[in-house]
């Protein structure tokens, strides 16, 4: 399982933290979780004006805590009170239970067991974006990201090529998937009147997502045929040219709006949906990685020669990867678009490519979790750290080159995910996952 | 007919500057293996420290402490500049790129990206965000022949550009130290038996990529004086384009790549919608990818990713 | 007998430079050869232009009757010829039994929905794969290595890892490039024994390149020479030993063993 060993234990200041979470599993911090954002929503309001703060903290307080400092001990309270205690007690409490519950599911059906830990998620996430708009925003838009990150990891991490064309998939979904919803079921300026029942909509809006993929994957191809003959650096600078190409394509087609970009899109990408991608994404790429298929792609990176000498098609493997990224690059377009209801060729350009390349290569190189890590941390941290306007861009980017020059492969890095790990009951013995250990 | 020529003298002005920050991509990807990329952002840089020195010495002037004539100024910005910034370049290899020496490329890659950040940002947070305007060294002479626009600017830019860029590969062709990099493009992992200091000879790398990128950056403040903080990251990455097209660690290929670069540019916005430059000028450059794959001059390789 | 590996007048060029001229062979099931030569005599190119890594310009490699000549490297692996290389080749960032594991791609029926959404058909498939790269394992006496990441290990595992790696292939002829090189009295004998298991086991053919002329006299039934891509003298170990040619070309030079 394990790759290689990241770090040794912290320690002594490691110990007293093992000691208060020692044996809870997943499942009681997520309940836990799901009861602090039971009672932020409940009381959240009250406590901040108890507390004399100007309104819930938003991100954890950051938002105003790095203006006003007087307001530091306060939010820090809130967050002790509302999030703290109860995360930590109610995972304490419900341990015994919690773990009870995931040994019968990890027994019986490993698979419901997921399912049970991912509904708790999107419970938490559900309650704790109830409350703002912003958070909403901000959650979607890392989930998204995730899905970004962790396609692009399959190319560059997994298969070890430096590919620079994300921000033109992206863009393709985009374009390609909002076509479908606008010409499709909506009344627009640009397009007149709804092909189909716009009721429909909503339930075609999968078909919407795919046909984005696709298109996206048709577009990779255009990349990979001409740089998957040779080896070397040539997949860089073709794949640069190519978001050139797609984003300038895009500005000069005027049927879609051309530089002022496209408007209109129907609301359907809601938290379940961005959600449920995002989940499919990270399942889905989870077990490729972890197929033979999968590993035949570490083999290409690691030594093409000696992948071609024991059997494995190089080419072929290559080609299906990059279009699999692709693929999920332009699902995530499809979403970027429609939760933003708005998009323009500027979005898909080198700031673009840098923040993807940013967030993977924080995260991780050969690992989902990595990804998922670099993704959220880095878009959460871009966002609490708004207060600080410009200086923002000094020390988001000074903290990757500490990661880069301290863990040159990212905090993460070649690791496997096994979610059957992650959900299992943590006081010792039983369940089929992963003994305790392993999965680490 | 007419036309053509004046674009021509365009693109040869045009690419002139993209020749001069191609180069510098070029030295490092041949000799470390590695996309700078924050080379563009040092282009940037380049300029802002030009347009510093240009401004401190015409200040000088008026306040009539040091009286130079244009030229001379232009000169010293020049050479000052240039050597300022290859400081600049040689800092960031020490801090950026050379704990880097044994980890994935595309680590390094990443810190260059940042580094451009943190160049651009720095530059926002030291200038505010007013516009810098470049100051007027030279009294612009326009000639004409034959109904083409040719002014003194435009030959200076294109006879500094291409001067320097036969000064270095005069110097990388003859000099030991030059020598020393051409082995280690050839080599990089027997070089250091071979008792050739590999960390002088990086940092010499960047220190010349980034004087070069400097005196881009002033030939293109004297021809568009308005400066701004992002300048640089279009014309690296295009440059960067450049780089790779005239073929791996060519110093030749990455001088005429340039030229290629601002001539397809020019001759594109002269035939069609000057929107559509960069879809067509792509376009063409990845058909010659697909039939050159290795570069106009650069030879097949293999590259073993250090990942 | 026919021969399962027959190799036709095979020729390469490098530049104008001729790599390998007019190579010959003939190789049974259960039987090992060898190819022995100076250092740039083209040993390795022969490897390569018979596995497909270079195309020949002239000859024919047939497999039972079929030519492989045009191939591509992972087809002609895929239909029984697996090789080791003489620098390992391995996968850095793999470990030992994923390295075994992948090598069975060929074998591999699940396809893309398999890999997709984890099938039952690819958990099935996941498993005997396992258990068969357990299997090349245990043949080599690794099996307890398995999850360990390759940089860490040995040298002399390492050589036997990518045996095994060759092995999950489902090979019916082996190429051995150097499989002794740089190896201590102690593995040399290990391994020796190895390819010797190879052949009565599983009744491989084994084609070897190697350097020490022990090596060769001990394990092959007949030994070819190589000098400057041509096949000099062809025979016995011991033939080979006394041939003049050879004392010429290759005793002479380097006595190695």
């Amino acid at each position: 399982m394990n790759r290689r060993n990241g770090g040794t234990d912290g320690g002594i200041r490691a110990r007293a933290a093992a000691r208060l979470t020692r044996g809870i599993p997943l499942l009681a911090w997520l309940l836990g979780a799901l009861l602090a954002a039971i009672l932020e929503s409940w009381f959240g309001r009250e406590l901040a004006d108890l507390l004399d703060l100007p309104r819930v903290p938003v991100l954890f307080g950051f938002e105003y805590a790095l203006n006003k400092p007087q307001l530091i001990p306060a939010t820090l309270a809130f967050l002790l009170l509302v999030y703290g205690v109860p995360l930590v007690l109610g995972a304490r409490l419900l341990r015994a239970p919690a773990n009870a519950i995931a040994r019968a599911l990890a027994d019986r059906a490993p698979a419901v067991s997921v399912l049970v830990h991912l509904a708790l998620v999107y419970a938490v996430l559900h309650l704790w974006t109830d409350l703002s708009d912003y958070r909403l925003i901000v959650v979607k838009i890392t989930l998204i990201a995730v899905m970004l990150t962790l396609s692009l990891n399959v190319v560059n991490g997994y298969m070890g090529e430096f590919s620079c064309s994300h921000p033109g998939f992206m863009a393709l979904g985009a374009y390609a998937g909002s076509l479908v919803t606008i010409v499709g079921f909506t009344k627009s300026q640009m397009f007149g009147p709804p092909l189909l029942p716009p009721a429909l909509g909503p339930y075609l809006f999968p078909l919407a997502l795919v046909i984005g993929g696709a298109v996206a994957a048709v577009g990779a191809l255009a990349v990979a045929i001409p740089s998957f003959r040779t080896r070397g650096d040539y997949l860089a600078i073709i794949s640069l040219a190519f978001t050139f190409i797609v984003k300038s394509l895009i500005e000069n087609l005027e049927a879609v709006g051309g530089p002022r970009g496209l408007r209109g899109q129907p609301d359907w990408a809601n938290l379940p949906v961005v959600f449920a991608c995002t989940v499919l994404c990270v399942g889905v790429i989870n077990q490729f990685v972890r197929s033979i298929y999968g590993l035949a792609l570490n083999a290409v990176r690691d030594n093409e020669m000696a992948a071609e000498a024991m059997t494995i098609n190089t080419r072929r493997t290559k080609m299906i990867a990059f279009l699999f990224a692709a693929f999920w690059a332009g699902v995530a377009g499809v979403l970027f678009a429609h939760v933003l209801r708005y998009v323009n060729p500027g979005t898909f350009g080198l700031q673009q490519l840098a923040e993807v390349l940013a967030m993977m290569y924080f995260g991780g190189l050969n690992s989902v979790v990595g990804s998922i890590v670099g993704a959220v941390s880095i878009n959460l941290v871009s966002e609490m750290l708004r207060p600080l306007e410009i200086w923002k861009w000094v020390f988001i980017p000074l903290l990757l080159i500490l990661v880069m020059i301290f863990r040159p492969t990212g905090l993460i890095a070649f690791r496997e995910f096994d979610p059957l790990a992650l959900v299992r009951p943590r006081d010792g013995g039983g369940g089929r996952g992963t003994p305790r250990g392993e999965g680490r | 007919m007419t036309v053509f020529l004046q674009n021509l003298v365009n693109a040869l002005q045009w690419g002139s500057f993209y020749a001069l920050i191609a180069i510098g991509y070029s030295m490092v990807y041949s000799i470390l293996m590695l996309f700078n990329f924050a080379h563009g952002d040092v282009f940037m840089t380049g300029a802002y420290i030009g347009c510093g020195i240009a401004l401190l010495l015409v200040g000088l002037g008026s306040a009539g402490i040091l009286v130079l004539p244009g030229w001379l100024v232009l000169v010293l910005t020049l050479l000052l500049a240039m050597v300022v910034t290859a400081c600049l370049g040689m800092f960031i290899e020490r801090v950026g790129y050379r704990p880097l020496r044994d980890a994935p490329r595309a680590s390094a890659a990443i810190t260059g990206l940042m580094i451009g950040i943190i160049l651009e940002t720095g530059n926002l947070i030291l200038l505010g965000a007013q516009r810098v305007k470049f100051p007027a060294l030279i009294q612009p002479v326009t000639y004409e022949l034959g109904g083409v626009f040719v002014t003194n600017q435009k030959i200076m830019i294109v006879i500094v550009a291409l001067g320097l860029a036969l000064a270095l590969h005069q110097f990388i062709r003859r000099t030991r130290w030059g020598m020393a990099m051409r082995a280690m493009a050839f080599d990089y992992a027997v070089v250091p038996l071979m008792g050739v200091p590999i960390n002088r000879i990086a940092a010499l790398t960047f220190a010349l990529g980034s004087g070069l990128a400097a005196a881009a950056g002033i030939l293109f403040g004297m021809a568009y004086p308005v400066l701004d903080p992002y300048m640089g990251i279009v014309f690296g990455w295009k440059s960067f384009v450049a780089a790779i097209l005239g073929g791996r660690g060519s110093i030749l290929g990455a001088t005429l790549a340039g030229f290629l670069l601002g001539f397809i540019e020019i001759f594109v916005a002269m035939v069609f919608p000057s929107t559509l430059r960069d879809f067509i000028a792509y376009s063409i450059i990845l058909l010659i990818l697909v039939f050159r794959p290795y570069g106009l001059f650069g030879e097949p390789y293999s590259v073993r990713l250090r990942l | 007998m026919t021969a399962l590996l027959r190799v036709e007048h095979l020729s390469h060029a490098f530049g104008g430079l001729k790599a390998v001229s007019d190579y010959r062979l003939e190789l049974s099931p259960g039987e090992i050869r060898g190819l022995i030569g100076p250092n740039g005599a083209g040993k390795t190119t022969v490897f390569n232009l018979i596995t497909g890594i270079y195309r020949p310009d002239e000859g024919r490699v047939l497999l039972e009757g079929k030519d492989l000549v045009g191939l591509a490297p992972y087809e002609i692996a895929a239909r029984g010829l697996g090789r080791t290389f003489q620098n390992m080749l391995l996968w850095r960032h793999m470990t030992v039994l994923e390295h075994v594991k992948v090598a069975r791609w060929s074998k591999v029926r699940y396809g893309l929905g398999g890999a997709f959404f984890g099938t039952a058909a690819r958990r099935r498939e996941e498993a005997e794969h396992e258990a068969a790269a357990r299997k090349c394992l245990a043949f080599f006496g690794i099996e307890d290595l398995a999850p360990q990441v390759i940089a860490n290990l040995p040298y002399g595992a390492q050589r036997k890892v990518e045996m095994a790696r060759a092995l999950a292939t489902e090979p019916r002829i082996l190429f051995l490039d150097e499989p002794t090189a740089g190896m201590n009295p102690e593995e040399l004998a290990q391994m020796m024994t190895m390819i010797r298991r190879l052949r009565d086991e599983l009744g491989l053919g084994i084609f070897l390149i190697e350097h020490r002329l022990r090596v060769v006299m001990e394990l092959c039934r007949r030994v070819q020479a190589l000098v400057f891509g041509e096949v000099i003298a062809e025979g016995t170990p011991e033939e080979i030993r006394n041939h003049p040619r050879v004392i010429e070309a290759y005793l002479g030079k380097e006595i190695v063993a």
